[in-house]
This record gives structure tokens, C-alpha cells and sequence, in this order.
């Protein structure tokens, strides 16, 4: 009988040099792609729409927060329509591309939409965009 | 006579940086940033408003109005019979085939659900319509 030697061989090896280059990869991925979320927001049930679009340029974006009671928050700050206004000019001002995006609950009266998008008028900031969910096919 | 490095270190191997670890630290900030980023949920409606003080003449004949009342039913025009929301974007549609300069003046009751006036607009806009207002409604204006 005959025996296989054991080669002189060295230990097979998986080369990992270059995995720390692919985690590093993925590292810029996500820190090109996040962006932290500066404000809480208010606990809301969007309404959903078919023809949703997605806002592209998040560095043009402030948001207006609305819950199903009508009260409203920009920055995480309770605030009225007036202060509404106050705040969006001043960014209007930095920024004249801003878009406001709407962040209502689907149940609140349109009342305080309407005095919303006035307030948003008053503050020169006339794109707006109303945040929907996506709704797939027809109902 | 000063030894060459090569001559003093012999024997003593290639010095390394150990590169082992690198991986697992790399992977370490991957899985924070997996965790705390968010991906942007900014979607919605897009709208361009009027200018405060802006008066655009349209043509009356030109401009249907759609109303929304406080019990979240649809009237299109001068119809008195309320329609289904699906229906309202077919109907644009068709009139907006009928004539290319239709304005769409959008009357909410203040105390209509913003649900559907989003799904009223959603129509429009799946109607293609370009010339989408909504009229701002003061309290005590009536409808």
C-alpha cells in the first residue's frame, strides 16, 4: 500500500488584505448616502398618493410638521402660523431653492393646511411639496 | 563602518504592520453607520404656489372648480351630485383633452380631512394637470 505523502505545503490561506479596502468602500457608501436626521418630528400617519415623487436634494429640504390635532412644529418647536412664516422667510432668505415639505396627518383638518400654505406664501417659500406615502395600483 | 539596514536586520524578518484587524475595525464603522443612518424618506406632492398678490386672469370658461366639502365628498364643476374620487382624475382628463387651458381651481372646506384632499390632488396630478390651484378658504367663508 501505498501512502500519500504529505506535500511540503504551506497553510492554505484566504487572502484578506484587501477586505478592509471593501469595508472601507461600503464606509463611504453609507456616509455619502445618510443624512442624520436633524429634527424628531411629530408621530404621524402620512396620507398615501400614487403619483409620490421622491425629493431629491436633501440640503433644500425644511419641514413643517402638522399632527392630526393641528398643531404644528418646525424644528421640534411648538409654533404658530406667524412663527411659521418668520422661520421659513429666514430660510428662504439663505436658500432661495427651498422646498417645505409638508409632514401633515392624514385625519387634520384641512383648515390648517390652507393657513399653512398662506403662511408659506407670506414667507415667500412657494415650493411646497405635501408628504405622501406611495400607494401602488388603483382604488 | 555603520552595517546597512539590511545587514543589521537580517534575521529578523520584513518589519510589518499587523493588517489583520483592519477589516473588523472597517467593518465596526460600517455596522454604526448601518445602524444609526436612516435613508430619507422625503417624498410626496410636489406644488408650486402663487405669489401672494399675483392676480393670473384665466378665462372663466377656462377654470373648473372642484370642491371638497366637510363630509369629504367630491363635486367637479357645477355638478350638484357628488363623485367618487377615482372618477375625478377620468374626468379631468377628459375635459382636459377637451381644452388644453383648463385651469383647476381646488376649493377644500376648512374642515375636510387633508386625506382627501391629498387624494383629490393625487387625481389631478395623475390627470396630468399643469394648472392645479387651491384656493385658500378663510373661516366663515362659506363652502
Amino acid at each position: 500500500m501505498r501512502h500519500i505523502a504529505p506535500k511540503k505545503q504551506s497553510a492554505p490561506e484566504i487572502p484578506t488584505a484587501s477586505t478592509a479596502d471593501i469595508a472601507f468602500l461600503l464606509i463611504i457608501f453609507f456616509m455619502v448616502s445618510t443624512h442624520f436626521r436633524a429634527e424628531q418630528g411629530l408621530k404621524i400617519a402620512l396620507p398615501a398618493a400614487e403619483m409620490t415623487e421622491r425629493i431629491v436634494k436633501k440640503r433644500n429640504v425644511a419641514a413643517v410638521w402638522v399632527d392630526r390635532t393641528g398643531r404644528t412644529t418646525v424644528n421640534d418647536n411648538w409654533v404658530s402660523t406667524p412663527t411659521v412664516t418668520a422661520l421659513m422667510a429666514e430660510r428662504v432668505v439663505e436658500n432661495p431653492d427651498l422646498v417645505v415639505i409638508l409632514q401633515a396627518d392624514r385625519e387634520v383638518k384641512y383648515g390648517f393646511i390652507t393657513d399653512i400654505l398662506e403662511a408659506l406664501k407670506d414667507a415667500r417659500a412657494y415650493k411646497v411639496t405635501f408628504a405622501t406615502g406611495y400607494r401602488t395600483g388603483g382604488k | 563602518m555603520a552595517l546597512s539596514f539590511r545587514e543589521r536586520g537580517q534575521g529578523r524578518g520584513e518589519p510589518k504592520i499587523p493588517t489583520a484587524s483592519m477589516g473588523d475595525i472597517a467593518f465596526l464603522i460600517i455596522i454604526f453607520f448601518m445602524t444609526t443612518s436612516i435613508f430619507s424618506r422625503d417624498k410626496g406632492l410636489k406644488i408650486v404656489l402663487p405669489e401672494k398678490g399675483e392676480i393670473t386672469k384665466v378665462d372663466p370658461k377656462n377654470v373648473l372648480n372642484i370642491g371638497v366639502n366637510e363630509a369629504g365628498q367630491v363635486l367637479v364643476g357645477d355638478n350638484l351630485q357628488p363623485v367618487s374620487i377615482a372618477e375625478v382624475g377620468d374626468m379631468v382628463s377628459d375635459l382636459l383633452d377637451q381644452n388644453k387651458d383648463l385651469a383647476l381651481a381646488l376649493r377644500v372646506n376648512r374642515r375636510a380631512p387633508y386625506q382627501v384632499m391629498i387624494e383629490v390632488f393625487d387625481q389631478l396630478k395623475k390627470a396630468k394637470a399643469e394648472r392645479i390651484s387651491l384656493v385658500p378658504v378663510q373661516e366663515d367663508a362659506g363652502q
